[in-house]
């Protein structure tokens, strides 16, 4: 036979399948050092190994190491992927650790911050609270029949300058609401920046002595988030103060 | 669970970058050394393909174990005849666990087994040289896979029964109750697409 003849058959013959008069000729063939031949068979081992290796993959169960070492004389410790499984263990529980640590200084620093705002906002109630409890304190209203914002003034002239606007909306980000106290006939002077939140409204305390006698009225406009030296819009809230 | 869903072939080609050896070739000269690391490394790369060859072949994952075991015994004490230069681990170890899997299926059925001898003569390490290096790369085990299922029933089912069964030609007519010649016709057409499909391979 002719090698082309014998091509078909090269794959079942390197799979120990080829029968009869192929076989043997195959066998003459490669007996007599064809090379068209030898590479058809090397090829037909090749596509062999391939076909076998299409089958699904089965994950053998973990002795089956243990046993093929043993049966070539070496023992298998098997804490290869015990050392393995720590280490990586080991890595894991140091990036943990590291997102946690970074993880904690920053809420403590968040913590900080509120502690000092709590503070702050303890302090400055303090000091509302005494403005308000002394008999010289004076009562403004303003916004009285508006729907917002409505509230109070409260001046005193040794503690300050206390508004309180319950229903002052929140304001979007990047603005500030800023407190001004408007001299008779001066230009206004800046008197504290505040939010507002929707459950309180918005706040403010000016402390220190206020001349009663030249305060004309107090407002607050809306400004951007770092504060103005001097408004740059409408006053939302104007409250004039009558004379004493 | 990502590499039960692969081929065998496919989840081999992912493994390789986490082992000892970097190439068969260090593989094998280390084997021949003897070295424990060796054995190791060489089941860490095939004993999972080895495995599933061998569970498709005897559905038996008890008896898959032993072949397996038997199999690996017969690289690390025929392996001295080895060509570590020229030589292809992977398909000598396939058609090992084959030969030997197939042995067993004939056993079980009460086939005759194959002879010792020319079993010898097919698996001989020396056999095994001049491969390609992506003799079972993962593209053209995609290939391989991909042509095989645009097989026609006939077709499949005769490479199946040859590959996974080990029957001949004149067995596969009996066992399908079909001419011979429509078997050797089957044969013919299916292993043809296939030796196309990897020769496109090599091309590309």
């Amino acid at each position: 036979m002719m090698c082309e003849e014998l091509k078909d058959v090269y794959e079942l013959y390197a799979l120990g399948l080829a029968e009869g008069p192929e076989k043997v000729e195959i066998e003459a063939h490669l007996a007599r050092g064809c090379e068209s031949c030898e590479r058809g068979v090397k090829d037909a081992r090749a596509m062999n190994a391939m076909l076998l290796a299409t089958s699904p993959s089965v994950k053998p169960p973990r002795r089956l190491k243990r046993r093929v070492m043993s049966s070539v004389g070496i023992k298998h410790s098997g804490w290869g992927w015990a050392a393995g499984l720590a280490a990586a263990c080991l890595l894991l529980i140091t990036l943990w650790l590291g997102v946690e640590e970074r993880q904690r200084s920053a809420e403590l620093a968040d913590a900080r911050r509120t502690l000092i705002q709590v503070r702050g906002q303890r302090d400055q109630l303090r000091q509302a609270m005494n403005l308000l409890n002394q008999p010289e304190t004076r009562e403004i209203g303003f916004g009285k029949g508006q729907a917002a914002p409505r509230g109070n003034v409260f001046v005193n002239p040794s503690s300050g300058v206390l508004l309180v606007a319950p229903n002052l909306p929140p304001l979007a980000r990047g603005k500030i609401y800023e407190m001004w106290i408007i001299p008779k006939g001066g230009a206004p002077r800046p008197a504290g920046l505040f939010a507002a939140d929707t459950s309180s409204g918005g706040v403010n305390l000016m402390p220190g002595a206020v001349d009663l006698a030249s305060l004309g009225a107090v407002a607050v406009t809306v400004e951007p988030e770092a504060g103005s030296p001097a408004p740059t819009s409408q006053p939302i809230i104007f409250a004039p103060v009558a004379g004493p | 669970m990502f590499l039960k869903l692969l081929p065998a072939g496919l989840a081999y080609g992912i493994l390789q970058v986490a082992l000892r050896f970097k190439n068969d070739r260090e593989l094998a000269r280390h084997l021949k050394a003897r070295d424990p690391h060796a054995i190791s490394d060489l089941y860490d790369r095939y004993g999972r393909l080895t495995y599933s060859v061998i569970c498709r072949i005897v559905h038996n994952a008890a008896a898959a174990e032993d072949l397996v075991q038997e199999t690996f015994l017969r690289v690390w004490t025929r392996v001295q005849s080895f060509d570590q230069e020229r030589g292809a681990l992977g398909p000598w170890i396939l058609t090992i666990a084959r030969h030997r899997a197939i042995d067993h299926l004939r056993s079980i059925e009460g086939r005759m087994p194959a002879g010792g001898s020319e079993i010898d003569r097919l698996e001989h390490a020396a056999l095994f040289t001049d491969f390609e290096i992506s003799a079972l790369s993962i593209d053209r085990a995609r290939r391989i896979r991909a042509a095989f299922e645009k097989l026609n029933p006939n077709q499949r089912m005769v490479i199946e029964l040859a590959y996974f069964e080990g029957l001949s030609q004149t067995e596969m007519a009996g066992r399908m109750k079909q001419p011979l010649g429509n078997v050797k016709s089957w044969v013919r057409s299916a292993l043809k697409a296939l030796r196309d499909e990897l020769t496109q391979a090599a091309i590309a």
